[in-house]
């Protein structure tokens, strides 16, 4: 049948050339210059009525919590509408932008990520963020312009690119009642984990807190965080990670399971902790500590292991993509996520216990009052304890340089 | 599927076209979601499709990891493999065992059919907390985790092949017994009557009549444990990872390279199971009860 043959041929050809037409569209990545602001009163009036989706983390049920019964209301003030849009991991929400703007759509859904670090660099670098709108927001003032930690996020310059949130301050934890004589270094944490195999494990990079841990180990083994310099060089990288590797190859063996396997993810860890598998957990928001305690998933001796040499801490933001259709809902939401009574109630241990963004020193007394009056948490000290001698973090081309190092260097050995 | 030795008719060009015009609304649309999702992922694999700067012919991203890359190939294959082979096994006798009428023939049936509604995701979330190093079953048994077996996230993937298994088992049980359920039964009966036992019917009679299907079962079966990504993620290890969470791995990898080297992964593992089908279908071409 050579007639319905050729027929045949020349549909399927057709076909093909109408599919190629539409991804040649799509290939093609081009977004409209996006609306830009110059004062706040005519944010406010094009915010009112918009709909700001908040695309964030979640897996933390007192974040979830937090956005959706105090930070929503509060928004909702100003005729914003805020819709949380979970995701298990922050790239999730920075793909789904670049997803957009590769199928050039200007109209984005993306209108809020909570963000920092080699996220941020990754936005900043596909130019996926809107910048220098965070000088609009009123409670900017609330801030302190010197802070180091609002100005470069992972060593990238904010550059008005993104609005802080609130900071965090890694943090290990252990069980007392196991670990009656805690480690009181870095150092002496990996001499314990030796000495009690099996006891011991960290998440697998790029997991975030496993990333954060490797880190950690880097600045201990090559004699505080002092000397790993927070720019990123082959030199540098090429100098000080082998000692990094080799240390975490030694420890292997004296991990879980034997260092054959590491849990996926912060969740994992903190099961294998509840579990009583582990002794020793770590975290990037020890907020969570309070509640998992309170509730009865992790030990009651649960405490947290301050370290001599500091932990490394950081500031969260909330980034703008270049494409989001509620600019000025979203840069709406975001003031009033810096406003005082936001960052109070957001710091209150049975809300979130997350720890301000604003300059308590700089506050009028009756604001200050507010962060003085907050309650202590039985298990997490304050930020002042917790962030004695910490450290900024490394320069964001640090974190996948060393993620895949260790994966070759420690994980398929 | 029909066993007679039927004819095909052409039938004219109008009732050809007509055809044709009944099964478009169906092909057009899973045409263009496969055929612009491979598309897509083909422009992005060959550096055609950036997030920034501009395309660029290439196929680096191809030969970006090639060690995570082969081990990802071996542990992809193999995991699919077990699971399949055991669901074929397991799901083909409890095939035989529904359609015998025999008593707990009907609870088999029921518990497959439940089996099949449950998704893979739930699936593999029950496994996991059945199985782990702490959950249910080692402690319903009274079993330290230091002494229970690593079936979660351990060298055999055991977690994973089960989950799969479970799952594939109760759908190839249920297009077999339906297969089984057609005139083949009379074939039996007659073999029956002509004095073959029990075995002799299995294994000359319904097993032969049956292949077609559970050859196409158990190529779904290991073309859905090749492409699956929760299962995997969930109950396996961090090293060596199987094709679907490399790719997903490197698609959220912070660098603008890595999106193009998961559309790579994404691409072999779509060769993978399409040449996997076409064998499958070329296989079946030559049996005597498919012609």
């Amino acid at each position: 049948m050579p007639r319905s043959g050729s027929r045949h041929r020349r549909a399927s050809a057709l076909a093909l050339g109408i599919g190629l037409l539409a991804l040649a569209a799509c290939a093609a990545p081009q977004t409209e210059a996006s609306q830009t602001y110059d004062d706040w009163d005519s944010v406010l009036a094009d915010a009112d009525g918009q709909t700001v989706q908040l695309w964030m983390y979640g897996g933390d049920d007192q974040g979830n919590a937090y956005v959706d019964d105090v930070l929503s209301p509060a928004a909702a003030e100003y005729g914003v509408t805020v819709e949380r849009v979970p995701v298990t991991d922050t790239r999730d929400a920075l793909n789904r932008v670049f997803t957009e703007i590769q199928a050039g759509r200007s109209d984005g859904t993306v209108d809020l990520i909570w963000v920092n670090g080699d996220n941020f660099r990754t936005g900043k670098a596909a130019d996926a963020w809107l910048c220098d709108w965070t000088g609009l927001l009123p409670s900017m003032a609330g801030t302190d312009p010197d802070d180091p930690l609002l100005q470069s996020d992972f060593g990238t310059p904010v550059d008005g690119c993104e609005a802080p949130w609130h900071k965090a301050q890694f943090t290990l934890a252990y069980n007392a009642e196991a670990i009656p004589d805690p480690p009181t270094t870095l150092a002496g944490v990996l001499d314990w984990a030796e000495a009690h195999p099996g006891r011991f494990t960290y998440p697998a990079p790029p997991d975030f807190t496993g990333s954060v841990f490797v880190r950690e180990v880097l600045a201990s083994v090559s004699g505080g965080s002092d000397k790993v310099p927070a720019t990123f060089s082959e030199d540098a990288y090429d100098e000080l990670s082998p000692a990094l590797y080799e240390r975490l190859s030694a420890l292997a063996p004296s991990l879980w399971r034997g260092g054959d396997t590491y849990p996926a993810n912060e969740a994992e860890l903190g099961q294998l902790f509840a579990d009583r598998q582990i002794d020793i957990t770590m975290t990037y928001g020890p907020a969570t500590l309070t509640d998992l305690v309170a509730d009865g998933t992790y030990p009651p001796e649960t405490k947290v292991l301050t370290l001599e040499e500091g932990t490394v801490g950081n500031a969260s933001f909330l980034g703008l993509p270049a494409n989001s259709d509620s600019i000025a809902g979203a840069m709406v939401v975001a003031n009033v996520a810096l406003s005082v009574e936001q960052q109070v109630a957001k710091a209150q241990p049975d809300v979130w216990g997350q720890f301000t963004v604003l300059d308590i020193d700089g506050l009028g007394d009756a604001d200050r009052a507010l962060f003085d009056a907050l309650p202590t948490s039985p298990v997490v000290p304050g930020y002042d304890v917790l962030s004695r001698n910490a450290h900024g973090e490394l320069a964001a081309e640090w974190v996948p340089a060393l993620d895949d190092g260790w994966r070759s260097g420690v994980l398929q050995e | 599927m029909s066993f007679a030795p039927v004819a095909r008719r052409r039938g004219t060009t109008a009732q050809r076209v007509q055809g044709a015009l009944l099964v478009l609304p169906a092909v057009l649309p899973a045409a263009l979601v496969v055929g612009g999702g491979i598309g897509a992922t083909l422009l992005q694999a060959f550096g055609l499709m950036p997030v920034a700067g501009p395309a660029v012919a290439r196929a680096d991203a191809f030969l970006a990891h090639p060690r995570e890359l082969g081990a990802a190939v071996i542990v992809s294959l193999a995991v699919a493999t077990v699971a399949t082979l055991v669901a074929v096994v397991v799901g083909t006798v409890a095939a035989v065992v529904i359609v015998s009428g025999r008593i707990g023939s009907r609870l088999i049936a029921a518990l497959g059919a439940t089996t099949v509604t449950v998704p893979h995701l739930i699936g593999a979330a029950a496994i996991g907390l059945l199985l782990s190093d702490a959950g249910v079953l080692p402690r319903l048994l009274g079993i330290p985790p230091e002494a229970w077996p690593a079936w979660v996230g351990g060298p055999l993937w055991g977690a994973v092949i089960a989950e799969f298994a479970w799952k594939e088992s109760a759908f190839v049980a249920l297009v077999v017994t339906g297969t089984l359920a057609t005139r083949i039964a009379t074939y039996d009966e007659t073999a029956a009557l002509l004095g073959a036992g029990r075995w002799r019917r299995f294994r000359h009679v319904l097993l032969p009549l049956t292949m077609p299907s559970i050859v196409i079962c158990a190529a779904i079966s290991f073309v859905y444990a090749l492409g699956s990504y929760e299962v995997s993620w969930l109950l396996g290890r961090t090293y060596p990872e199987p094709l679907p969470v490399l790719a997903v791995r490197l698609f959220q990898g912070v660098s603008l390279d890595s999106r193009p080297e998961a559309a790579a992964v994404a691409l072999i593992t779509c060769a993978i199971a399409l040449a996997f089908v076409g064998g499958t279908f070329a296989a079946l071409r030559r049996t005597a009860v498919w012609r």
